[in-house]
């Protein structure tokens, strides 16, 4: 499993522009967006300045962005032989499944890296606390690593790229609405609060902005089985499904 | 001494009904190379991907080195190389990280781990170009690669799905001389698919020719050509008419082996050319067919394969496509 991370280290070394051009957006969202909304105040956030309130939700959107396209190297590594040649190594073949969602993850956290450092430039104040920013970062790459494997899942069904794109984009904006990443579940209509109680995206978010923002832990707990289970789930899935890629 | 491959009555049928595989029977000598020779859609990779345990049969049984593949497949794992057709390594790392990673993957400990790559990267010719990215390879090192890649687990049994297709004349010859001398030094069991004929005939010491999900033939190079006996005389023949009943009435002469027509070829096999020449052409001349050019040849590997597959090899289809693929992959 951890060759797995080690190879998307190796390659995020050698070529850096995904992290770069996917930091885009969340800063976009963090700057433009949550500059303009904090002046307005029309959304309750217990009294936390509106930019420091989706901080969290803009790092998470983004972290599983990369995650949910993790899926295209899959695609992309079945219609070149390496997959069948991972598949010949006495490997397990769960322990790569899993090892590359993971590794995923591991990715994922460079966007945080990114976001962060931007996100305190213009005036976002984060909880100094070096225990719960470690914190942080496992919920978000544990979080990772479940949606990495939503996209292993949807890459065996998806036979091309542009397919997969499409897919892409249709699991991830939902999830990111139906969320409490830029506003707080209360103010959402019944039916799409119902769907955010089940939103594995509501409970990292919440998670993070506790750890990171605003000190409120009350939920960890509770966020921290949420995560579980869904990686659970989802690692389950995903290595059930591994044999399908195959052929 | 148990042999590298043995299958009994393989089948294999897809889930959309194609009979990849019907019923093959082969036998795979310790310490030889074997060259699975067919055209494409035969059911070369499919068996390879039976036989590397990638997908299971649907009916026969296979076993590498007695270990059974469906039964024993991690045992099976553990003791084969395997290079697919496709280009199988990361192109945005370098040659020297794949290696690692795969070195990782096959849990081969640490203290060894350098020497094993070095001699891997040595033996493929690779060595200095270790830490270049993948991406600025030429196709022969990236297959020279990969060849490494499988042999870091010093493989009994190497599997080799169309090593060489294509790459230009001058890089096939490097990975195979790089192939021999392994095997040369390791005594291992070389198994490949290909459909060039001049590579089976000149790399393999024996040939299974596939057609349509059977083994037609068995055999050494040599054996398998004189099994057409003597000498072959082709006719290009002038004109586009059919020229079914000539073939009857060539092949009720008593000196005839066997006769094939290929398009405007007609290639007559006999057991002396010089003699039997004058008597085939009386039949052409009584025939009313005009004959264009006439050769003697020593039976090739063309037809052999022509004699028991029933039909030419479609090359350049196949090799455009792959050459496609890899490009298209390569480009990322």
């Amino acid at each position: 499993m951890l060759v797995m991370i080690e190879l998307e280290l190796r390659r995020v070394r050698h070529d850096r522009t995904e992290i770069y051009t996917r930091a885009v957006q969340p800063i976009l969202w963090i700057v433009v967006y949550g500059t303009i909304m904090s002046s307005i105040k029309a959304i309750p956030t217990n009294g936390i300045p509106y930019i420091d309130y989706i901080t969290p939700g803009v790092l998470v959107q983004s972290t599983t962005m990369i995650s949910i396209f993790y899926g295209l190297i899959m695609v992309w590594e079945r219609e070149s032989g390496i997959l069948k040649k991972l598949y010949v190594t006495p490997t397990s073949r769960y322990a790569t499944i899993i090892g590359r969602c993971m590794a995923s993850g591991v990715r994922a956290l460079f966007q945080v890296f990114i976001v962060v450092p931007v996100a305190l430039l213009i005036g976002v104040r984060f909880i100094l606390n070096p225990l719960y920013f470690i914190l942080a970062l496992l919920v978000i790459l544990f979080a990772s690593g479940g949606f990495a494997a939503i996209s292993i899942i949807a890459a065996t069904f998806m036979k091309t790229r542009e397919r997969f794109m499409g897919i892409g984009q249709a699991i991830i904006m939902p999830l990111f609405f139906a969320s409490n990443a830029l506003y707080p579940v209360t103010m959402m209509p019944p039916i799409i609060r119902y769907f955010a109680a089940y939103n594995p995206m509501s409970y990292e978010v919440d998670a993070v902005r506790g750890l990171m923002i605003s000190g409120d832990l009350t939920n960890l707990l509770l966020d921290i089985v949420g995560i579980a289970i869904f990686d659970l789930i989802l690692f389950a899935i995903a290595s059930a499904n591994v044999r399908k890629i195959i052929e | 001494m148990v042999s590298a491959v043995e299958i009994k009555g393989l089948t294999k049928v897809y889930e959309d009904k194609t009979r990849a595989l019907d019923g093959v029977d082969l036998s795979v000598e310790t310490g030889k190379i074997f060259a699975l020779l067919g055209p494409n859609g035969a059911g070369k990779t499919t068996l390879m991907r039976i036989l590397t345990t990638q997908i299971k049969p649907t009916a026969g049984t296979a076993y590498v080195y007695g270990f059974d593949v469906v039964r024993n497949s991690a045992q099976v794992r553990e003791s084969v190389g395997y290079v697919p057709q496709e280009m199988s390594v990361w192109t945005d790392i370098t040659g020297f990280e794949n290696l690692l990673i795969y070195a990782k993957l096959y849990d081969i400990p640490s203290p060894e781990r350098s020497t094993i790559m070095r001699n891997a990267l040595e033996d493929m010719g690779l060595t200095e170009f270790k830490d270049n990215l993948v991406k600025t390879y030429s196709g022969g090192m990236v297959r020279r690669l990969e060849i490494a890649c499988a042999l870091l687990i010093r493989p009994k049994i190497l599997f080799l799905d169309e090593p060489t297709i294509g790459l230009d004349p001058s890089a096939r010859k490097i990975v195979w001389e790089r192939l021999t001398q392994f095997r040369r030094e390791y005594g291992a069991t070389v198994f490949f698919n290909t459909h060039y004929m001049d590579e089976a005939d000149l790399y393999s010491d024996e040939i299974g020719i596939i057609n349509k999900g059977k083994i037609v033939k068995s055999g050494s190079p040599d054996a398998l050509k004189h099994s057409l006996g003597g000498e072959v005389i082709i006719f290009t023949l002038a004109g586009n008419a059919t020229y079914k009943g000539i073939r009857d009435e060539i092949g009720k002469l008593a000196f005839v082996s066997d006769v094939l027509i290929n398009d405007q070829e007609l290639r007559v096999i006999v057991e002396n050319a010089e003699t039997a020449l004058p008597e085939v052409m009386v039949v052409l001349r009584r025939g009313d067919v005009s004959v264009e050019k006439i050769s003697l040849n020593k039976p090739n590997l063309d037809d052999v394969f022509l004699m028991y597959a029933g039909s030419k090899l479609d090359l350049d289809h196949g090799i455009r496509e792959i050459r496609q693929v890899r490009s298209m992959i390569k480009r990322g």
